[in-house]
This record gives C-alpha cells, sequence and structure tokens, in this order.
C-alpha cells in the first residue's frame, strides 16, 4: 500500500486524541507531554546531526527561542497555543537558518563550539530582556477556556479535552508524529542522501554536485524549526519559565543523546531513544530525590558508546546481517 | 540458530538494561513511611538538592518532627499524617510534574510548598486550578498576580511584603543619616521584588539611588559590580541576593572593601550554618534581615526555642547533614505546617473551602507566636528583624549559637544592639 506509513501516523494521532478521552489521571499526560517533546527534540537534533554529521550543542537555544517566542506573543497579543507553536517554529526555523548560514563553513568540534556558545548568547540576551520575566522568569495561566476556530478546546464539561494537560499532550503528540513523518521523508529523499554524502565525505559530496550549503541551510532550518515547535509549549507547560529552566543543559544533552542510543541512521533511532531514555528519566526524577536521572542518562550513553556505538537500531542491523550469513 | 539466540539475548540485554535502570531509580524512592492504615497525606516538593538545598533540608527535618509531634497526639481528625515529598533540586521546572504526582498518583489529601518563591511560583497554577489550599514557605509576594483567596504564606514580611520585607532595615540606617544609596539585587524572582520594595523605601526616606545593577544569578566574582558601587560613592549599599551571590558578596565585600556606613538587607543564604562558619569574620558589619537569632530578648516565639533545642539534638544523635543549627527555617517550617493542621482539625474535614475560610479567619498560636493572614494571605503585620553582625572573631560554629553575634538592632522592643558603622567592625 503506497500511503501506509501516512494511515499509521493518522491512526496514531486518532489514538493520541482517544487516550485524552479515556485517561482521566492528568499525571500520564504530564509525563507523556515531556517524553513526546524531547522524541521531537531528538527527531530536530538527528536531521542535522544524525543525517548531515553536524553536532548541535545548541539544542535548548532553539528550544528556548520557541519558548520565549510564546510568552512574548502572549504578553503582546495573548494568542493560543497553536499560533504560538506556528510562531515558535518559525522564528527558530529562521534562527536555524541564519545560523547555518554564520556557522557551517565551520565543521567538527569547532561548529559544536559555535551552537553552545549561540545558546549562551540567547541566554543572556533573554536575561535580560524584561518583557519576557529577564531572568527572574514569569508565571503564564494558560486561558482557562481556549477556543479554536470557534470550538471550545478546553473546558471540564463542554471543551473538547478536559483539562489543558491533555490539550499539550494532544498537540505535542501530533507534532512528534509529523515530525517523524517529515524525519522520514527527509531520509528518503534527495535530500537525506545529499547529507549522508556530506556525512560521509563533504568534499567528495561537494566534488559529486551535490549542493552541500544549501543542503546544509535547509537542514538547519529544519531541526531548529522542530526545536522551537517543541520549545513553544513549554511555558504553558511549565506555568512559570525562567532562562535556567528553558536553557536547561539537560535539554541539549537528551537531544544528543536520545539518536545516539537509539541510532542516528535511521528515523526510527531518535524515536526509541526518546521512548526509553525518556521514560526512564520521567519514571526516576518524579519517584527519586536526586539528580539520578542524569546519571541513567550518563550511564546508558556510556554503556552504548561501547557496545553499540551506532545505537540500538545499528546493533540489531548488524546482527540481522550476521545472522543471515 | 546460535545467531537467533545471540539477538535474543541481545533484545533481553536492552530490556534489561532500562528495566535494571527504571527499578534502581524505584529503589531510591523516599516517600515517607506509612504509618498507620489511611493516614492524611501532605504532600510537597523540596529543595533538598541544588542552592537552596541549605534551607529545604532543615524544613524538611522541621516538617518530620511536626508529624511525628502530630501524630504523637493522635494526627489529624484521628488519622495519622504522612508527609510525601520529592527533591525538586532547586530547579523552577520539577515543580509541576511533582505537584501532579503528588496529586494524581500520589492522591495526597493537602498540599503544601516547598521552600523559596521561585519554587513556590511554578506551583500556583497547579493549586489554583484544582482548587486546594495551598501553605507557602517563604514566598515573596507570590499571590500578587493570582490574588487566589486559598493561599496563604508564613513569611512574616506583613500585607505588602516587597515593601514591608525592608521597611525594619531602612529604619535602621536613618540613624546614620545616608543621602545616597546603592541598590545591588539577583536577576531572580524573590531579589526583584525585595529590589522593588527597597527602591520604594528608599525613595520613601528621599535617598538618592546612585548605583542600580542586578547581576546574573550565576555570576561569581562580585569584585567589578561592587567596585563599581564603590565609585558612586553611597553612603548605604543595600543587596538582595539568594545563597551563592550573597557568599560572592560577602567575599567581595572582603577583597574590594567599600565606604558606605552600611551593607545588607536582603541577603539570604547568610543565616545558614554552613554560609554563617565558612564566612566568619568577613560577616561583621553587614547588616540584614533575619526571622530568629539566639538573643535574650526573643522570647516573642516560645514555642521556637524548644523546638530549635529539638532540631539540633537530633542533628547531632543522627549525624544528620543539615544545617546544624537550623535558626532561620526550622520554626516557621514548623509553623506553616501547623496552621494548615489546627485548621483541619478544627474544620473536623479536609473540605478545601473550610480549610481556606478557616484559616483566612482564624488568629493563630504557634511555636512563632500569633500568626494571622491578611489580603492574598500574606500576614497582617511584620515581623521581620534587622540584625547586625558583630564581633564574630574566627570560623567557629558554635559561637553563632551564642548571643552577640547577630544583634538585634528592630523591631525596637526586642532590641540588643546599637546599628554601627560597616567599616568600624571590620578592623
Amino acid at each position: 500500500m503506497k500511503y501506509k506509513f501516512e494511515i499509521i501516523c493518522l491512526l496514531l494521532i486518532v489514538g493520541l486524541f482517544a487516550l485524552t478521552q479515556i485517561v482521566g489521571n492528568q499525571f500520564y499526560f504530564f509525563i507523556g507531554f515531556v517524553i513526546l517533546q524531547y522524541m521531537v527534540m531528538a527527531i530536530a537534533w538527528n536531521v542535522l546531526g544524525g543525517y548531515g554529521g553536524y553536532v548541535n550543542f545548541g539544542s535548548a537555544g532553539f528550544l528556548a527561542t520557541g519558548a520565549y517566542t510564546a510568552v512574548a506573543l502572549i504578553n503582546f497579543l495573548d494568542v493560543g497555543l497553536v499560533e504560538q507553536m506556528i510562531a515558535g517554529g518559525i522564528i527558530a526555523g529562521l534562527l536555524g537558518l541564519a545560523t547555518g548560514y554564520l556557522t557551517l563553513r565551520l565543521r567538527g568540534v569547532y561548529f559544536a563550539i559555535a551552537t553552545l556558545a549561540l545558546a549562551i548568547i540567547l541566554e543572556t540576551i533573554v536575561a535580560h530582556w524584561d518583557y519576557v520575566g529577564g531572568a527572574a522568569g514569569t508565571s503564564i495561566l494558560p486561558k482557562r477556556k481556549p477556543e479554536l476556530l470557534g470550538e471550545l478546546i478546553v473546558d471540564r464539561k463542554e471543551g473538547i479535552f478536559g483539562n489543558y494537560k491533555e490539550f499539550l499532550f494532544f498537540l505535542m503528540g501530533t507534532v512528534a508524529i509529523i515530525c517523524v513523518w517529515i524525519s522520514r521523508y527527509i531520509e528518503n529523499s534527495k535530500l537525506g542522501r545529499g547529507l549522508n554524502a556530506i556525512k560521509d565525505s563533504e568534499e567528495a559530496a561537494e566534488c559529486m554536485g551535490v549542493p552541500t550549503m544549501r543542503l546544509k541551510l535547509i537542514a538547519t532550518a529544519i531541526s531548529g524549526g522542530m526545536m522551537g515547535v517543541a520549545g513553544a509549549p513549554l511555558a504553558s507547560y511549565l506555568t512559570f519559565i525562567d532562562p535556567l529552566s528553558a536553557f536547561n543543559l539537560e535539554y541539549a544533552i537528551n537531544a544528543i543523546a536520545m539518536p545516539m542510543i537509539g541510532g542516528t541512521v535511521s528515523w526510527a533511532g531518535p524515536v526509541i531513544g526518546a521512548l526509553l531514555l525518556g521514560t526512564a528519566q520521567q519514571v526516576s526524577s518524579l519517584w527519586i530525590q536526586s539528580e539520578l536521572n542524569l546519571l541513567i542518562v550518563g550511564v546508558v550513553l556510556v554503556v552504548f558508546v561501547i557496545i553499540a556505538p551506532e545505537g540500538i537500531i545499528g546493533w540489531f542491523r548488524k546482527s540481522r546481517k550476521g545472522s543471515a550469513r | 540458530m546460535t545467531r537467533n539466540l545471540t539477538n535474543r539475548v541481545r533484545v533481553w540485554l536492552v530490556a534489561g538494561l532500562f528495566a535494571a535502570s527504571v527499578v534502581l531509580s524505584g529503589s531510591f524512592a523516599t516517600t515517607a513511611q506509612a504509618q498507620n492504615k489511611d493516614p492524611i497525606k501532605i504532600g510537597f516538593s523540596m529543595a533538598l538538592t541544588g542552592a537552596l538545598a541549605g534551607g529545604g533540608q532543615q524544613s524538611l527535618l522541621a516538617m518530620q518532627i511536626w508529624a511525628e509531634d502530630i501524630n504523637k497526639k493522635g494526627g489529624l481528625i484521628g488519622r495519622p499524617v504522612e508527609l510525601v515529598f520529592y527533591d525538586d533540586q532547586t530547579n523552577p521546572k520539577n515543580v509541576p510534574g511533582i505537584y501532579s504526582k503528588l496529586i494524581d498518583i500520589d492522591k495526597v489529601d493537602l498540599i503544601v510548598s516547598g521552600y523559596g518563591t521561585n519554587l513556590i511560583a511554578p506551583a500556583m497554577p497547579i493549586a489554583i486550578e484544582r482548587e486546594m489550599v495551598f501553605m507557602g514557605l517563604f514566598g515573596m509576594d507570590n499571590n500578587s498576580k493570582w490574588k487566589y483567596e486559598k493561599y496563604f504564606q508564613i513569611l512574616p514580611a506583613g500585607p505588602n511584603p516587597a515593601v514591608g520585607f525592608s521597611q525594619y532595615w531602612f529604619e535602621a540606617v536613618e540613624s546614620l543619616k545616608p543621602k545616597t544609596i546603592a541598590v545591588i539585587a539577583a536577576d531572580a524572582e524573590f531579589a526583584q521584588n525585595l529590589k522593588k520594595g527597597a527602591v520604594t523605601n528608599a525613595e520613601k526616606m528621599g535617598l538618592e539611588i546612585v548605583y542600580e545593577q542586578n547581576y546574573n544569578p550565576k555570576t561569581a566574582d562580585f569584585t567589578p559590580i561592587l567596585r563599581a558601587a564603590n565609585a558612586k560613592k553611597p553612603d548605604v549599599i543595600y543587596i538582595a541576593s539568594y545563597p551563592n551571590g550573597s557568599a560572592g558578596l560577602v567575599r567581595a565585600l572582603a577583597e574590594v572593601g567599600t565606604d558606605a556606613k552600611a551593607v545588607g538587607g536582603g541577603m539570604v543564604g547568610l543565616q545558614f550554618s554552613g554560609l554563617m562558619a565558612g564566612l566568619g569574620p568577613m560577616l561583621n558589619g553587614i547588616s540584614n534581615y533575619d526571622f530568629f537569632v539566639p538573643e535574650p530578648t526573643m522570647d516573642l516565639y516560645p514555642g521556637a526555642g524548644d523546638l530549635i533545642a529539638r532540631y539540633q539534638a537530633k542533628v547531632k544523635a543522627d549525624s544528620l547533614k543539615v544545617d546544624a543549627l537550623g535558626y532561620y527555617l526550622v520554626p516557621w517550617s514548623y509553623a506553616y505546617v501547623d496552621i494548615l493542621g489546627q485548621a483541619v482539625n478544627a474544620v473536623g474535614s479536609l473540605d478545601q473551602d473550610a480549610i481556606a475560610a478557616y484559616i483566612a479567619k482564624t488568629k493563630f498560636t504557634t511555636v512563632v507566636g500569633d500568626v494571622k493572614f491578611g489580603p492574598n494571605g500574606e500576614w497582617d503585620q511584620s515581623r521581620t528583624l534587622v540584625v547586625q553582625y558583630q564581633d564574630i572573631k574566627n570560623n567557629d560554629l558554635s559561637q553563632f549559637a551564642q548571643p552577640g553575634t547577630r544583634k538585634i538592632l528592630l523591631p525596637g522592643d526586642i532590641k540588643t544592639g546599637d546599628l554601627q558603622t560597616f567599616g568600624s567592625l571590620r578592623k
């Protein structure tokens, strides 16, 4: 069937919606949102890092760009969540494009340092921008009864969703599924093959006629845009946002660790990595009283780097090849 | 066959690795011990690691002492009390998830806040959404935006906390006849609220603000800020800082010095035993806010002395790695859960509306004296002390448990010393 994958994606979205109608406990949507957000971050990172071989350490900067775009829009126009996510994606995508233009002539560790520097610069700007709360942060109380196209979205009795967390979970789940689709499309398209060629040897790819700069710019814009979309609902989820939360190093670490653990060669790698690591982290961080969740990331990452440097996907592909011989 | 077997082993290895990590996490779970069946669960997040851990750890121990006490008396409305808590790591990002888990998974009956303004702020919308009574521990003006009628907090800064918090400090320094002031504040919610209040008080006194600077909470070296402030020759310097910044500024003062006649005001953390012992004589001359000090006139809080003695004995007996003295937060942490407990007993149920209505109208007798809440759940009057660090000889912590190292300057009725100029105490 030609559109089998698309139909599965649509069914998954319907499944997410059904979950919000069946499960009554808000907590599951709370942690589900975080895992899905990490999934989007991991997929976004993999577009540039996994396919193109450009390691981005500034993921938190792009996520925070989305988050603070949303805060600025709430303060300025009091717009709804969907509009915030669209705007967050556009601004972070443009930022990705600009960053790409400025830094893609750098390679390897120099590119990684440049992206890290970008996040620090953005954090400094936000910390001194009082309109969005500055370094002190700002509280956001989401609208009690938000509407979209005249429909009441959230209301205990009459809304499509019973509470705001269900709405956030559904939106982030839908975004994650769309990102999976985009990532799979890129992987099988000219763009993906071109990025793979760049990863193997940029010079050779250039000689073969691959428009390396253009492909890298497209990848940075898509990657940044996805991260911005993931970050936009952060303020509504936390109901309080400050630079410490938005630019948290945890986002950058997880955005790298999840694809590394799942495998960077395929769209499925970040998804598997985010599901496994995200769940383990959420369970640990809410059942313990220390930073053991980051320790888990560290330990699992070290173990995978040693026993499965190509991640879970790579490991099983290798095993399958071996057993076929 | 052998290959298939190897593949299966690999699948189980991966699954086992993740399962082990989750189980490992579970084994570290530290919710409070259930005592008897059907307890009343009180849930909260607490800063047990991170920048505010010094305060969070002593608060938790005080709350556990309260739970022991109340359970010995038969619990609340005949049911034992169980505390359910998680470490928020002094990170606001962790707070919403914790409160959601407390309410939806742990099914707590009552919630109270963790320690500090920045960690109360992200929990407020959840309490409001669930329409639950929310007791705050040292929140600075957290409810001014929400005006939530079921929020009450224990910081004794009066009905207008931002202004009331620094009011006595400005009254104290008035005797030095200052004309100019420098204001240095951390870029954090608590410190910024404090700064706004300080600026209001300074303007009320007719002081000219010659230097005003916010600093990033991650700042490590404060000497440039202090040198810049000194260049404007202020008569007094008001500082609103969090623990890391407070320690950094005290060290910078020791290195750079200042001609200002009074320095301090809103420096959080100088009350923690670890910082007091670590900074030692560098604290001499600083005038700062406080809530409880071991001065002979502190009989305003009749139960606090006994509670602190029990706390200190427990810390010593169990070799706990928490604040050894516990003056700063122990009485208040005990009191804010005690008020909630008193209200539950008086109402005779866990009806959140009835509990909130009772707390709003009642004057409570607690270990920190009588407590009555006013608008926005703030105290109806300020009871913030202004103390000056004097005669600190070395880094021995025991000297801070004796009278004389933190002289009370105001309120006047419990005064134990006079304000001396900063420079005169630095020799």
